[in-house]
């Protein structure tokens, strides 16, 4: 029978699952909206493969993304990675000479640095997320453009006009002045994505030395007008792997499957009737002490599954389970 | 006397001076709590809003000790190296705390001046000793068993590169440190950034705590002597004349120079403006002459860990040089 492994990847805008055979090849991908309830979109992406590959026997189960920690306990998974090192994996087993990964999410643009297949810089924004997926998901919302539009939009531009990109607030407020002095929205979403491209540069990217192969990952890679202000920064040709928006997925199944392989281990895998199961979160502030740790506690069908949350590790070395 | 002391700011560098120092001279110190969310909120709520992170934390601590002491003491530190300054907050700090902390009981501001020489130490506790009425024997005799401790207490930091929360007693079990000399693991990372935020473990998110867990051994700039520190900044085009900073980058120059370390975090307080400098100075130099990972890590009010440990994570695999096409990376983390 053949084995399948299952990577996922919990990130602030979306989630995705993605299915690899035993080649380490793409056999399914699901590119998700985590929509604020990452616990029923994992559920959900669970319930259409098993409806839609039946019962499948999976080999191993990486997770990733800034929910990889609750993905894990949610479905029992065999490595919990960092999204650095996944998008990394995932680009060297498509492109091994792979030098620069540029990476736009939903939340976080980050730079990674490769040398010899391996990495070894990498950048990510600080505190502030401007010029991340969402903040363009919300300017096409408000110009009343769908999102998958707004790449081809921008590239109508012949003349783009400049937009404030050091910070999400002063950019939309320059976007509207420009929009009530009467510059075209081509011009104006070109001019956007030149701003953020800058803002990459100027924050994400500073003093690392960006070599070819260069790589453009995650959700903003769709964009058009974000590669070709890219390409025209940086003068050199940007290369968007096919599988662009689940490079971290497929990044945490072939970890996954490594380690699987290599430890000769069988999978923490709970089971494709995860999606079955009624999940309920609680959370609560333990008084135990003045730090107040906020609880999470994971009940499914009312029986607790897993707590974490606490400082100490008294809620959280208590599992049920 | 009940003697409040913040356990913020110099509380890390300078606690136990002032612990023997008050005690010789028949007051109980008394400390506030462990930073703690509590605090926190109470240091936000109270604090002017444009200040750095650890000067709002700080106010959270006074106000912990509001109620269980007759006194709290906030020194105007304005300089503690001849030629060289601290930062103008500190320099306020007590005016800050008397114009943000509404009902405060008396406040102990006694000014600490080495800018004009190391001797005006002794202005510095004669003052001290006046404002709790004691005559300057005692005062002298106070001073110097402070001293001593004080003494033991930096050789403990550098001789012994043990850590302050672990000198000062603060975790509740006390790990082997894990440092250079002693047990060397295979991963040696210079952690650089102010002491009382990366050995706070609230505000550093358990930075350190988390990297003993991962076995990667570390160094801060506590643990140099001022000898080395010196040396480093020698490398400077001009001098610099703010302490902390000058720690920092000294400390990462007489690394660099040696290539002794695998890696450097720097954790910066958003909003503080040395650092701001003081890290970008040495990404730049480790841009252009060495080829180590550098780590910068921004802290402010954030609760969630998840971006935090994603970049920290991430750095370990760097530093590790993992070849990603072997199966050679931890399974966590």
């Amino acid at each position: 029978m053949q084995k399948y492994t299952l990577g996922i990847d919990v990130g602030s805008v979306s989630t995705n699952l993605v299915l690899l055979d035993e080649k380490k090849h793409l056999i399914k991908k699901l590119y998700l909206k985590t929509a604020g309830n990452p616990i029923e979109t994992i559920k959900k992406g669970l319930g259409i493969l098993h409806e839609e590959l039946g019962d499948v026997d999976i080999f191993a189960v990486g997770t990733t993304g800034s929910g990889r920690q609750l993905a894990s306990i949610l479905v029992g998974a065999d490595i919990v990675k960092n999204e650095i090192t996944t998008h990394a994996a995932a680009a060297l087993s498509y492109y091994p000479n792979t030098q620069t990964i540029l990476e736009i999410g939903g939340q976080d643009s980050k730079i990674i640095v490769i040398r010899n297949k391996t990495v070894v810089d990498f950048a990510m924004n600080t505190v502030c997320a401007a010029g991340t997926g969402s903040f363009l998901d919300r300017q096409a919302q408000r110009l009343g453009i769908p999102i998958n539009k707004f790449g081809e939009i921008a590239l109508k531009s012949h003349n783009p006009t400049r937009i404030a990109g050091r910070c999400a607030v002063f950019a939309e407020s320059d976007m509207i002045h420009k929009q009530q002095m009467g510059h075209s929205i081509e011009d104006i979403l070109k001019g956007l994505c030149e701003a953020l491209v800058r803002n990459y540069f100027s924050n994400v990217a500073k003093g690392k030395e960006i070599r070819p192969l260069i790589l453009f990952q995650g959700g903003v890679a769709a964009n058009t007008g974000i590669k070709k202000a890219f390409e025209e920064q940086l003068e050199q040709s940007v290369t968007i792997p096919e599988n662009y928006d689940v490079m971290g997925a497929i990044g945490a199944a072939i970890l996954a499957f490594n380690h699987i392989v290599s430890r000769q281990k069988a999978t923490r895998f709970l089971g494709m009737d995860i999606a079955a199961q009624n999940y309920k979160v609680k959370s609560f502030e333990c008084k135990g002490c003045p730090n107040n740790c906020e609880i999470i506690q994971l009940f499914s069908d009312n029986k607790l599954k897993a707590r974490w949350g606490d400082r100490c590790g008294k809620w959280s070395s208590t599992i049920a389970v | 006397m009940k003697i409040g002391i913040p356990r913020a700011l110099f509380y890390y560098q300078f606690y136990p001076f002032w612990k023997i120092f008050f005690e010789s001279l028949g007051h109980n110190v008394i400390l506030s709590s462990p930073t703690n969310k509590e605090i926190l909120k109470k240091g936000i709520e109270l604090c002017v809003d444009d200040a750095c992170l650890p000067i709002k934390i700080f106010h959270g601590h006074v106000a912990d000790l509001m109620g269980k002491v007759d006194t709290i003491y906030i020194p105007r530190i304005v300089s503690i190296e001849p030629k060289e300054y601290i930062c103008p907050k500190f320099l306020g700090l007590p005016d800050m705390i008397r114009n943000s902390i509404p009902d405060l009981p008396c406040i102990m501001d006694t000014e600490l001046n080495l800018y004009r020489g190391k001797s005006k130490i002794f202005d510095y506790v004669f003052k001290l000793g006046k404002d709790l009425n004691v005559n300057k024997n005692r005062v002298l005799v106070a001073y110097y068993k402070a001293l001593k401790t004080q003494k033991q207490f930096e050789y403990q930091l550098t001789r012994e590169l043990r850590i302050p929360q672990d000198i000062l007693n603060e975790t509740r079990q006390i790990q082997k440190d894990q440092v250079l000399e002693k047990k060397p693991s295979h991963i040696k990372v210079l952690l650089l950034g102010h002491n009382y935020n990366i050995y706070d473990d609230f505000i550093s998110m358990g930075l350190i705590r988390k990297l003993r867990k991962q076995n990667i051994a570390f160094i801060t700039s506590e643990m140099v002597v001022k000898k080395n520190i010196l040396e480093g900044t020698k490398k400077l085009s001009k001098d610099m004349f703010w302490t902390l900073g000058k720690k920092t980058i000294g400390t990462a120059h007489y690394f660099l120079d040696r290539k002794k370390i695998d890696g450097i975090i720097h954790v910066a307080s958003f909003g503080c403006g040395p650092d701001s400098l003081v890290g970008e100075l040495i990404e730049k130099k480790i841009k252009r002459d060495y080829t180590i990972p550098f780590l910068s890590l921004n802290l402010d009010e954030h609760a969630g860990e998840t971006g935090f440990n994603t970049r920290l994570e991430a750095f370990l695999d760097v530093l590790e040089g993992r070849g990603y096409i072997e199966d050679n990376f931890s399974t966590y983390g």
